[in-house]
């Protein structure tokens, strides 16, 4: 196993491990506002701004992953 | 009846695919060359070598950079030809502008009525730019055209299927193409210039609104190791928003255009359709989430920060944004 094949499967071991726990949030957090929609249509404007913060605070965990997997695959780190 | 035409569009260009396929005129593994940095056109105050600058160069003119000012350009264009002799009751290509800006400003303006007017123009203006660079990522040629450089060996010619295709003229086989335009958001520098401005403004808008109270939000050591605690994560996940929003929009434009170069390598023609579309709605939602997200992180930052009485900072600002969402 050479030093390029093991920073290979670390980048993709790195990006695709840090999927998997906001993979399941972002359906949480999709699951509530449209639940929460559903019920009151009305808090509508309200609901979706909420919506699409708990959405990025969520993926910015899957960001950090895909950041650490660019710097392993390019040899920075 | 245009469906029916559209249809046989659609037929016709699919035979002329498969035609194409069998022909060899298809990618190969040797033209999967992807790069995730921009790559220097044209060096100014140097000469190019290769894919790189000379040292000594004063400013290396990218690929994306002349992406970025055709954008501006298309831009301003947009606008010229939209707000010129305007009417009142709008017609043709002004009505599509007044649309497109009107749809934005009533989504931000139920977001936060009350400070609309200050926070519209930098929102909008990330909005249509990164809508624009995004979708322009997605017209053909763009990333494909550009000039062959030499990266393999003499001699070691990468296996193409068939002499149809090493035949054509422009054909690129001992090297890759450095591309003349790339998507200005498959670009670091420019996702990061963003973000830098976007949470700069939150900051200064935040300074605007609650004058130097603001930094209580950050450093509250007077109410107890919890709220100073508090303070300094809400220190680091302000630096983290920068990484955030940079990476975001670079990640999901540069592995979009990943995944199109890898689909027309498996199944040439046929299979990037599909991913054309999602491409599309990426695009959009990109732009719309870079911009929602400066809209959103403004008006909280200009919100007073409840620290007071301890359990009401939530629904303090749940109340607060409701408030303005319901008028």
């Amino acid at each position: 196993m050479t030093d390029a094949g093991l920073r290979l499967i670390a980048a993709a071991l790195a990006v695709g491990l840090a999927a998997i726990g906001p993979g399941v949030g972002i359906g949480i957090v999709f699951n509530g506002a449209l639940t929460a929609m559903g019920r009151n249509p009305e808090a509508e404007g309200t609901l979706r701004t909420y919506m699409i913060l708990g959405f990025a605070l969520t993926e910015s965990l899957f960001i950090f992953g895909l950041v650490i997997s660019l710097l392993i695959a390019f040899g920075i780190v | 009846m245009l469906r029916n035409r559209l249809t046989w569009i659609f037929v016709g260009l699919a035979v002329l695919g498969v035609i194409l396929y069998v022909l060899g005129i298809r990618m190969t593994k040797a033209d999967l060359a992807i790069s995730a940095a921009a790559e220097p056109i044209w060096c100014i105050g140097g000469h190019l070598e290769g894919a790189h600058c000379s040292e000594g160069t004063a400013i290396p003119v990218t690929n994306s950079l002349i992406m970025t000012i055709l954008v501006d350009l298309l831009l301003l264009l947009t606008i010229i030809f939209g707000a010129r002799n305007m009417q009142l009751i709008p017609r043709g290509f002004q009505n599509v502008v007044e649309v497109m800006v009107e749809m934005f400003y009533n989504f931000a303006a139920s977001v936060d009525r009350k400070n609309i007017a200050k926070f519209f123009p930098l929102c909008a203006t990330i909005f249509f730019f990164v809508l624009y660079s995004n979708l322009f990522a997605l017209v053909p040629g763009v990333g494909s055209i550009g000039i062959c450089v030499a990266t393999h060996e003499a001699g070691e010619a990468a296996d193409h299927p068939s002499d149809v295709f090493a035949g054509l003229p422009g054909y690129c086989g001992e090297g890759h193409v450095v591309p003349f335009l790339r998507a200005p958001s498959a670009d670091l520098n420019v996702t990061l210039a963003f973000a830098l401005v976007a949470v700069a403004m939150i900051q200064v808008f935040g300074f605007q609104a609650l004058g130097v109270g603001y930094l209580t939000k950050f450093f509250n050591f007077r109410e107890g190791f919890m709220n100073a605690f508090v303070g300094i994560l809400e220190f680091i996940s302000e630096i983290v928003r920068i990484v955030a929003f940079a990476f975001r929009l670079f990640g999901n434009i540069f592995a979009g255009e990943v995944i199109l170069v890898v689909m027309a390598y498996l199944f040439p023609y046929l299979l990037p359709l599909p991913f054309y579309g999602l491409e599309l709605f990426v695009a959009f939602m990109q732009a719309f989430i870079f911009s929602v997200l400066t809209l959103v992180f403004m008006s909280i930052a200009t919100i007073a920060h409840g620290g007071h009485d301890d359990h009401g900072h939530g629904s303090h600002e749940g109340a607060e944004l409701a408030g303005q969402g319901s008028h």
